[in-house]
Formats: C-alpha cells, sequence, structure tokens
C-alpha cells in the first residue's frame, strides 16, 4: 500500500486521533472520582492549615475525619451578612475552586453571592478569597477569631505563578506567617494591604508583599480586599455578637 | 540478538542522556530536591519513553513518512496525560509536587528522539527496550543528583531524618536549581573520567 498518499495520510491522523481522543476520555471520566476525592481532601487540607489546626495529612481518610471532628458548622452568608443557606458538615460538604469562581462575579460587583464561612468549635472562621494572580487565578482561606477581625492564620493557593516568585504565596511558609496576629480594619481605606516594599511598621492590617513577584502579590492584595469587604457585614455582625 | 545487551547499557552508561547527550537537563534541576519526586518522575519517564517506543515501532511501516512527527507526538502526548491522569488519581501529592514537570515530559527530547532514531527502524521489542533503557539512563542520574540534594539541603532521605538526626546543619544552596547543574556537572565530569571513550578530543 502506498503510505505516502494524501488519502491515506488524511485517513490515518484521524484514525489515530479519534482513537487516542477515545482513550483519554475514557480514562479521565474512570478516575474522576479519585481524583475529585483527592482535590476536596486537599482543599479542606487547606482550609484546617489556615486555622492552624495541625492534623495527620497522610491521607484522604484522615483529613476528613479531623474536619468533620472539629467543624461546628458550615454557612454561606449573603451581601447583607444573614446566612443563606448551609453546608452539610456531615459529609464534608465544601465550595470548591470552581464555586468560589463562580461567586467570585457576584462578589466583584458587590452584588448577589453567597459564599461559604466554616466556623470550628474552638472559634476559628474560615473565610475563603478568590482572585487573579499573574498567570491565573490565585485562592486561599484567611482565618479569623471570634471577634472576626483578628487574623489567625492565612494559606494560599494558585493556578499557574511561578514557582519560586508568585509561588511562594503558597510555598513559603514566612510569608503566610506574616498574617498570624495582624488584623482586619474596615474602617482603614483598605481592609487589609500588601505592601510591596514592606509594610509600615506597627500598622496591624498590612504585611510585606514577596518581591520579585509585584503582580502575585497584587492580585493577591485584590482578592483578599474584594472578599474580605463581601464578609464585612457577617463580620460586623459576629464582632457585635 | 546480541546487541539486545547493547541496546539496553548503551543508554545507560556510553550513551546517557543526560551526562553524555545533555539532554533534558531543565527537569532534571526542578525534580531533584527531593528523592520521592524523583523517583516518581523517573518512572513516569521510564513508562512514557518505553510505552511510547513500543507504540511507534509497532506502527512503523503504517505511519505515513510526511506526518510521521506529528503521529509520534500524538502518541507521546496521550502517553504523558494518561500518566499524569493517573498520577492525579493515586498519588496527588507528587502529582502537585512535580507539577508543570510531568506534562513537560513530552517536551523532553529523550523521548521524541529514541522514537526517530529507534523505534521507527527496529523491531517492537528491542524498541520497548531502548526506551526503557534511555528512562533509566535518566532516572538513574535524577535519583543520583536527588540522593545528594535531599541528604545534604534538607539532612533527609525519602523524607526520613538521616543528617539532620545527627546535627547536621542543612545547606540552602542545594535546595536551589543552581546546584543541581553543579551536581549534574560533577556526574559528567566522574563519568568522563572514569571512561575515557566518551572524551571529546
Amino acid at each position: 500500500m502506498n503510505t505516502n498518499s494524501n488519502v491515506y495520510t488524511v485517513i490515518y491522523t484521524t484514525i489515530v486521533c479519534v482513537l487516542v481522543a477515545a482513550i483519554l476520555a475514557f480514562a479521565s471520566q474512570a478516575l474522576k472520582p479519585m481524583q475529585d476525592a483527592n482535590e476536596k481532601a486537599e482543599t479542606i487540607g487547606q482550609i484546617l492549615k489556615a486555622a492552624q489546626f495541625d492534623f495527620d495529612d497522610s491521607s484522604n481518610d484522615a483529613i476528613l475525619a479531623f474536619y468533620k471532628e472539629n467543624v461546628a458548622s458550615a454557612i454561606l452568608v449573603d451581601a447583607t451578612g444573614a446566612k443563606v443557606g448551609e453546608l452539610n458538615t456531615a459529609d464534608a460538604a465544601i465550595y470548591g475552586t470552581s464555586d468560589l469562581k463562580a461567586q467570585n462575579y457576584g462578589v466583584k460587583d458587590e452584588t448577589e453571592y453567597s459564599i461559604p464561612v466554616y466556623i470550628f468549635k474552638n472559634g476559628t472562621s474560615v473565610l475563603p478569597i478568590y482572585g487573579a494572580g499573574l498567570w491565573g487565578p490565585v485562592w486561599g482561606y484567611i482565618a479569623v477569631d471570634k471577634t472576626g477581625l483578628n487574623i489567625v492564620g492565612a494559606y494560599f493557593d494558585h493556578a499557574s505563578e511561578t514557582p519560586g516568585l508568585g509561588g511562594k504565596i503558597k510555598d513559603d511558609p514566612g510569608f503566610r506567617a506574616q498574617f498570624e496576629g495582624k488584623k482586619l480594619d474596615f474602617s482603614d481605606d483598605k481592609t487589609f494591604s500588601i505592601v510591596k516594599g514592606g509594610a509600615p511598621e506597627g500598622k496591624a492590617n498590612a504585611i510585606d508583599a514577596i518581591s520579585g513577584a509585584t503582580m502575585t502579590s497584587k492580585g493577591l492584595d485584590e482578592a483578599i480586599n474584594t472578599w474580605i469587604d463581601a464578609y464585612k457585614n457577617y463580620l460586623n455582625k459576629a464582632e457585635e455578637e | 540478538m546480541a546487541n539486545l545487551k547493547e541496546t539496553i547499557l548503551n543508554p545507560i552508561l556510553k550513551g546517557n542522556p543526560i551526562t553524555v547527550l545533555i539532554l533534558g537537563i531543565c527537569s532534571s534541576l526542578a525534580v531533584t530536591v527531593e528523592l520521592k519526586g524523583a523517583c516518581v518522575m523517573a518512572l513516569s519517564v521510564i513508562i512514557v519513553t518505553g510505552v511510547s517506543s513500543l507504540i511507534c515501532s509497532l506502527l512503523r511501516k503504517t505511519i505515513p513518512n510526511r506526518v510521521r512527527i506529528i503521529i509520534q507526538l500524538v502518541v507521546v502526548a496521550m502517553m504523558v496525560i494518561l500518566v499524569d491522569q493517573v498520577l492525579k488519581a493515586f498519588a496527588y501529592a507528587i502529582d502537585k509536587q512535580l507539577s508543570v514537570y510531568i506534562g513537560l515530559i513530552i517536551t523532553n527530547c529523550i523521548v521524541m528522539g529514541r522514537i526517530e532514531a529507534f523505534a521507527l527502524g527496529n523491531k517492537v521489542w528491542p524498541s520497548f527496550l531502548d526506551g526503557v533503557a534511555n528512562g533509566v539512563g535518566y532516572g538513574l542520574i535524577l535519583i543520583i543528583v536527588a540522593f545528594f540534594r535531599e541528604l545534604l539541603g534538607s539532612g533527609t532521605l525519602f523524607g526520613i531524618p538521616v543528617l539532620s538526626a545527627i546535627g547536621y546543619t542543612n545547606n540552602g544552596l542545594m535546595i536551589l536549581p543552581p546546584m543541581a547543574l553543579i551536581l549534574i556537572g560533577c556526574i559528567i565530569w566522574v563519568h568522563r573520567s572514569i571512561d575515557k571513550s566518551i572524551q571529546e578530543k
């Protein structure tokens, strides 16, 4: 057979591409449940890390069990700060990054949204944030105490920031540690600032940006401010109580 | 088939992809901070090179010559995505740690190079062995580099404290990519002083 004819080439490549696509689609379908379970456990692990829990993260089951044991409730709040829904904690139901992304439009426009608050038995609440970094989305979790204004801890993740520069929002424990003991200040122009060149001494609602990662720091700063401001009414209520 | 032994040994020693052909350097700098990651990466590359060579060798008589690179690319890409998907399902933490470098196996010149140079002109079994052996040659260097980097950089091996247990202060430079380059340079030096036949005149 003439393997160099045009007809043969076209038919051959078509068959190869269809076959490969079928194999990949099958593999993706077959592995999806396990991948989703891994992703969920990872997200819960990040929520727990933000809340400064010390837990066994060796297996998905251990993470889920620890979460279920320590979480008091997981509620959804709207712009007025009122509770509009609840996530089933017995199933360890959470808002994944795709859910946060879906809410991000409402949060940015300050219109309608329902965003989750994870409340733990020790009084810590974890608030998710979501925004755009330099190359892709950045998201994370900020843990606050009972008053809703004192930051207990934070954890961030990203889709495709540069490793070693923007990637430090996740990989550098020193960057995360800066959040501990800081405050959210709704009376300030910006509730929380990530300051390029270093935060002013003694300012309780600012931390240093990452050098060499200006755009990622800016993106994270914006993500934190938009989302925390979206939680403003809820947090103010929490403080009064 | 006296050549089979040669097929297996050559890519590991005399024609090692990293130290002699200087291919796949980029990923070997990135994934050698820890032994565990290096082992998974080595295994992934072995599977991708082995199976891709096998498939391309099976198809070699039917592949239209004008689009052979594209067909090779499709096969390699399929293998890389499969490996990535399986890792995401069964070794999520390691897949996260290796991040883009699993996907970038496709750009590793070793894979396409071996298919083009060997698998398209040889029978299935030798092609498979050649692919696997090249993966092993690559993985071997990866593991040697990762061994020193993890031992001296973090004081651990496979995450178990070894040097740090006896009061060793971690060498931060070992964690950084430049040190991997220096280590690979040292391995090339050692390799060439042992095997004089690969030294350039």
